[in-house]
């Protein structure tokens, strides 16, 4: 375990503009917006709470090129690699599923494999809660655990810098001047800081009666035909805010643009709530009503995943909550699905 | 080097278009690097700058220089496709998915039943069942349509009822004063069919609401759910289970489809549909 001092991660920061794009969460009003890193920036923030966009869209962009005419190569439009700064456990969890989808599945995705080797990622602990933070019922805990390369726990006058990966070990071995031994004391710091960060997203859960994960088995099917789809779907506008800001959905549509005189093929993030999503030529829609799509987002997240890859999709983030116009809430719909029994 | 890109059509010449009925053409391809598919697997078809659809291919997977589509024009890539000529250039990816399992139906008695637009992929499975006729126990295809003027392959299929491999019969629902086959919808002619219904394999392509009618008919008959094959229809994009469009429970139709065995399927919600 290594320490290192607000000024020199600064110092790092500027160092890893040559090697990457560097992104670090940025606090406006009450959200965090990932930034550019550019050595001016000084407003940015490394703890707190998960940032405002998903962690996904650093990794499939809301939109870009995947194929440019018949040629063969995959068009990579980033020069550099990116470092994302402050990551937080939720969006960690995010890549269980990403993963799956895009690499570790019978095909992988060249654009998603090549961003996964490439960027960097820099985790940090959470140093506060939202009221609409509920990681712990899905088993994540408000420090990362895995998926990181390095990890920053906020300390007296700096952070305390544990490595994941060969990529965050030889990271710091090679800046090791920036670093400095961690003292038995600081480590008493963030673990109890861990434990108070813990105890709150667990008092949000028990305030809200969200029930833990343990008790998601068979909820969907035991619910396919409840009214509560109907009642829960009732203000829901379509506007598919809660499926894009998702760190685990990863829906996408293709589509072909004449890209100047090359034809172009780009995806852009898809939502399952969208009325056309499952349409086929014709007119046939599986999903005809805005009910049956809510019953299908919580159908891939509780039932098809857990089926297929052993895990929810859902990390707890809490973001389609603050996201939804309609203010459906995702740990209500979880409550009613667990107590219709 | 270059990584392989899964999302890259490969230039394809259209080298002729044959107009089927007015609303289906079956275009002749000949993509510039060859494409093995098996009979059932699925292609997605480009047309530059306006997108891509996935169809069945309607020709035999052993002709491996040409390959054909029949394409119901229903939306906005059809409607171009449609306006396609000889010459032009168009775009494959694939083949995706799983076809036929042609192995498992060695030795056993086959029925194949087919309705309107599902005669494209069942043209590449007939043929291919051809192929391997004489280790079929037996072959048979009951086929019906809306009315004789929308009848694909009228030529071919009228070869093939001169075949002594194959007990074939057709219907539609409303004749004309030309039809001499039956008329009634494709339910009313399957149990025609003289077979073991409880050993046999079913083999089911067409509209939902067919597919949906005749499943239910096999079972009736006595078939296994293990032993009816359906060709599922659904929204296929990416064609590698990434997209999400396609999915029908805990699978994709685009990588574990678009062929099923029924009793895969059968507990999942919104099959039909």
């Amino acid at each position: 375990m290594v320490y290192i001092s607000a000024g020199n991660l600064r110092r790092l920061l500027d160092i890893l503009q040559d090697d990457y794009g560097v992104y670090i969460p940025v606090k406006k009003g009450e959200q965090r917006f990932y930034r550019r890193y550019d050595g001016a920036l000084d407003d940015f923030v490394i703890g707190e709470v998960r940032a405002f966009e998903p962690l996904k869209a650093f990794f499939t962009r809301a939109r870009e090129k995947v194929a440019e005419g018949f040629g063969q190569d995959v068009p990579h439009a980033q020069d550099k690699p990116l470092a994302v700064v402050g990551v937080k456990a939720c969006d960690l969890k995010g890549f269980k599923v990403q993963d799956h989808v895009f690499a570790d599945h019978d095909f992988q995705d060249p654009l998603y494999i090549k961003n996964r080797r490439e960027n960097l990622i820099i985790s940090a602990d959470c140093t506060c809660v939202l009221d609409t933070c509920f990681c712990c019922a899905l088993g994540v805990t408000p420090f990362p655990t895995e998926n990181y390369d390095i990890n920053l726990s906020a300390v007296r006058g700096g952070y305390l810098v544990d490595a994941a990966s060969e990529k965050g070990r030889a990271l710091i071995a090679k800046h090791k001047s920036l670093f400095q031994e961690a003292k038995r004391e600081q480590e008493g710091d963030r673990d109890r800081q861990r434990a108070r960060v813990k105890a709150q997203v667990e008092e949000n859960i028990k305030r809200e009666g969200v029930p833990v994960q343990d008790r998601f088995g068979g909820i969907i099917e035991r619910n396919l035909e409840s009214k509560m789809w109907e009642e829960e779907a009732k203000a829901c506008v379509e506007c598919g805010a809660c499926t894009i800001i998702c760190p685990t959905c990863h829906c996408f549509l293709l589509y072909d643009q004449k890209d100047e005189e090359r034809m172009a093929r780009l995806r852009v993030w898809d939502s399952c709530m969208f009325k056309g999503y499952a349409r086929v030529a014709g007119g046939a829609n599986p999903r005809p009503k805005l009910w049956m799509r809510l019953r299908n987002r919580f159908d891939k997240k509780f039932n098809f995943f857990p089926k297929v890859a052993d895990f929810y999709a859902c990390t707890g983030c809490g973001r389609c909550i603050s996201a939804c116009p309609a203010k459906i809430d995702i740990r209500k719909v979880l409550k009613r699905l667990v107590n219709n029994v | 080097m270059s990584e392989a890109n899964p999302y890259r059509p490969i230039k394809t010449e259209v080298l002729d278009v044959i107009t089927e009925t007015p609303t289906i053409k079956t275009l002749r391809l000949q993509p510039g690097e060859p494409i093995f598919f098996q009979t059932g697997q699925f292609i997605e078809l480009t047309v530059p700058g306006v997108g891509e659809a996935p169809f069945t291919p309607s020709s035999r997977p052993s002709r491996k220089d040409v390959l054909e589509v029949t394409i119901m024009r229903v939306g906005k890539v059809t409607e171009k496709i449609h306006q396609l000529k000889k010459g032009d250039t168009v775009g494959l990816r694939g083949p995706f998915g799983n076809g036929y399992p042609l192995e498992e139906f060695k030795g056993r008695e086959v029925l194949v039943v087919g309705g309107g637009c599902g005669f494209a992929p069942l043209r590449s499975l007939m043929y291919s069942l051809f192929e391997i006729s004489g280790e079929l126990k037996k072959l048979s295809f009951r086929g019906g349509c809306k009315n004789p003027e929308e009848f694909l392959y009228r030529g071919e299929i009228a070869e093939w009822s001169k075949r002594k491999d194959l007990d074939i019969e057709l219907t539609v629902d409303k004749g004309d004063k030309n039809w001499k086959g039956k008329v009634g919808l494709v339910t009313v002619i399957i149990d025609s069919v003289d077979m073991d219904y409880k050993t046999g394999i079913g083999i089911v392509c067409g509209p939902p609401i067919m597919m949906k009618f005749a499943t239910r008919k096999l079972m009736e008959m006595g078939f296994r759910d293990k032993n009816i094959y359906l060709s599922m229809e659904k929204n296929m994009s990416c064609g590698i289970g990434k997209c999400g469009h396609c999915r029908i429970g805990n699978y994709y139709a685009c990588k574990d489809g678009p062929v099923f065995s029924y009793d895969k399927i059968k507990d999942f919600h919104e099959i039909w549909d």
